[in-house]
């Protein structure tokens, strides 16, 4: 489209060349023509016709055997004195032999007339070219559009997707265009797989954390057993006491990721209005409870902030944003809690994470070396945002980790 | 008191039965639906421990025959679905209790003994160990006719080392009596430490001393 200016400029100049060449060539086959028909007449008349007829012709006896620019079109100008000006003509001198005598015979032809026929003409081309550009942008617009419009709309579809929402994703196979129904096509087939594959890993690991819970009830009730035989040594003792503080990590592990998957699978759909404020003051003091060095607590807890959502997932999503703020502290440490009607902000100091801050929120991302953590408290907290489109933040700086909830 | 446990694992079936047999039950246990309901049709028992998830039916349709039949057993579902809509539909088919694996032992006794006391005792809900005596209906303590003032979490731990005397009972299976589900993730239990502490201290100025033990840092035990 950018060219298509230049390419109508191109022509116009080209147009214009032509224009002037066949001009040209029209005005000596005049000229030529003119000679001619002067000379047939002063032949005719025997030489006694008029010698010299302004801007027409002008006929000299001449001895000498040759004269300038003989056979070739020239420019001049003449003299009128009722306009008072100059007026631009073309001439042509030829010589011509008539009773032993040379003569020559220069005609004339005017070259205002043509050379303002070649502008007319010329104006005339650029607004049909214009014309014509406008015409071609507009149609090409609009055709386009019409074209492409199969194209955005999947477009647009593609970028409104979402994987944990919309399993039921399809596009239109009739677009009336036989390329965008095959790019349709393929990209239903597409996310089709992608929407089993990601199916079938949630079903996995939700089956796996299933299947895991019997034999982790076995080792479990074993254990228990075990440390009730008679005559245990501190040596098995100890070694037990590490078996026991293993298994139960690795049940509160798959405990939430059952609880992870299920969220995914949206098995928590009742929603009732939560009372923040509360539950949030109720599980702060049921940690003070927990924590014998409980970090200092700077609490502004508004009253009464209420939120939409399912009870349990905002229990869960409070208690894992303190508990971490209690877990990755300092000794002597501090904790900032800021709760508003449209949001939470809790600070803690800590040592700074290691790793990306985006990744904070990913599964089994650890902040520090602390053994007795899953890694899967904020990728619940992260999971329990998507569910209600809260947006949820973290970052650190001078010592403080804050993380910051915005209810949807 | 008499036990029926439905459990298809037998390595677990075993371990439940091992761990009540000491508790002086007097225990049966089966792996599936039909031998379930041939020992109910032909036995009474005190109390049945129930999963859900059978080779041969679903621990569900055994809650239903029991109700159709009016038998009176208190039952205890363990299952490894742990959502609530599960445990509604449990306790809706008349169960009375639902406990999700991998469960403690000791929860699973406290539990059982809780249930049996509801349903054949009336109210005589009292648990003693030497001169300690525990009113579960009233929630207070006393130690030779001296009122012992504890706490919520203080009584709830005394209580459930009550209903688990002489054995050995985890700091997490406390932790998680206590707290519930709460208890997760939790980087220490200090706090099991702290009030097994505070507990030991409040019964030893009112003369009950030398009831409760640490075993080698694993867990607790009260004995006399």
């Amino acid at each position: 489209m950018v060219w298509l200016p230049v390419v109508l400029l191109a022509c116009s100049i080209v147009f214009y060349v032509l224009m002037r060449m066949q001009a040209h060539h029209m005005q000596e086959k005049q000229l030529l023509l003119k000679q001619e028909n002067t000379w047939n007449a002063f032949l005719g008349k025997n030489g006694q016709i008029e010698r010299n007829i302004s801007g027409e012709y002008s006929i000299r006896q001449t001895d000498l055997a040759a004269i300038n620019n003989e056979n070739a079109v020239r420019d001049t100008a003449i003299y009128y004195a009722e306009k008072k000006k100059l007026l631009p003509f073309q001439l042509l001198s030829s010589r011509y032999q008539w009773n032993h005598q040379t003569y020559v015979l220069t005609t004339y032809v005017s070259s205002t007339e043509i050379s303002h026929l070649i502008i007319k003409v010329f104006l005339t081309e650029i607004c049909i070219l214009l014309l014509l550009l406008i015409a071609i942008v507009f149609l090409n617009r609009k055709n386009s559009g019409r074209l492409w419009n199969p194209f955005f709309s999947t477009m647009q579809k593609i970028q409104e997707y979402d994987i944990t929402r919309n399993p039921g994703f399809s596009l239109p196979a009739e677009t009336g265009i036989t390329e965008f129904n095959a790019l349709n096509q393929s990209l239903t087939g597409l996310i089709s797989n992608v929407n089993s594959a990601y199916h079938h890993q949630k079903q996995f690991v939700e089956n796996a954390s299933h299947e895991m819970q019997t034999p982790l009830a076995i080792i479990r009730s074993k254990l228990e057993l075990l440390i009730n035989q008679p005559n245990l040594t501190e040596k098995a003792a100890a070694l037990l006491g590490d078996i026991t503080e293993a298994n139960d990590r690795l049940s509160q592990m798959n405990r939430t990721l059952l609880l992870l998957a299920k969220i995914e699978n949206n098995q928590f759909p009742s929603v009732e209005a939560v009372n923040v404020s509360q539950l949030l003051l109720q599980l702060l003091h049921n940690f003070k409870d927990h924590y014998e060095a409980f970090p200092e607590l700077n609490c502004d807890i508004a009253e009464g902030v209420m939120v939409h959502a399912n009870l349990s997932l905002i229990e869960i999503l409070l208690a894992n944003l303190t508990r971490n703020a209690i877990v990755h502290n300092l000794p002597g440490g501090k904790i900032n809690i800021k709760l508003t009607a449209s949001g939470l902000i809790m600070e803690n100091t800590g040592l700074p994470a290691e790793g990306n801050p985006e990744e904070m929120f990913e599964r089994f991302r650890k902040g520090s070396h602390q053994s007795r953590t899953t890694g899967l408290g904020l990728a619940l907290v992260k999971q329990i945002g998507n569910v209600y489109h809260y947006h949820i933040s973290y970052q650190y700086s001078n010592g403080w980790h804050r993380v910051a909830v915005v209810f949807g | 008191m008499k036990l029926l446990v439905v459990e298809d694992e037998p390595s677990l079936l075993q371990s439940i039965l091992e761990y009540f047999i000491q508790e002086d039950f007097l225990c049966e246990g089966v792996a599936g639906y039909s031998d379930a309901i041939g020992r109910i049709d032909a036995f009474d028992y005190d109390c049945i421990i129930l999963d859900i998830n059978l080779p041969d039916g679903s621990g569900l349709q055994l809650l239903q025959y029991l109700r159709q039949y009016k038998k009176e057993e208190g039952v205890v579902i363990i299952s490894a679905r742990d959502s609530l809509d599960d445990k509604i539909t449990g306790l809706n088919f008349g169960a009375d209790d639902y406990l999700t694996k991998p469960f403690h032992l000791s929860e699973l006794n406290a539990r059982v003994k809780a249930l049996i006391r509801r349903k054949y005792a009336q109210g005589a809900s009292v648990l003693e160990a030497g001169n300690l005596r525990l009113d579960l209906a009233s929630r207070s303590v006393s130690c030779s006719n001296q009122v012992v003032s504890l706490t919520k979490n203080e009584f709830d731990l005394l209580a459930y080392l009550l209903n688990n005397k002489n054995r050995v009972v985890s700091k997490q299976a406390i932790a998680e009596h206590i707290y519930g589900q709460q208890a997760d993730n939790m980087p220490s239990f200090d706090f099991v430490y702290s009030q097994i502490k505070n507990l030991k201290r409040k019964l030893k100025e009112k003369g009950s001393d030398d009831l409760l033990h640490s075993v080698y840092g694993l867990g607790y035990k009260l004995s006399l």
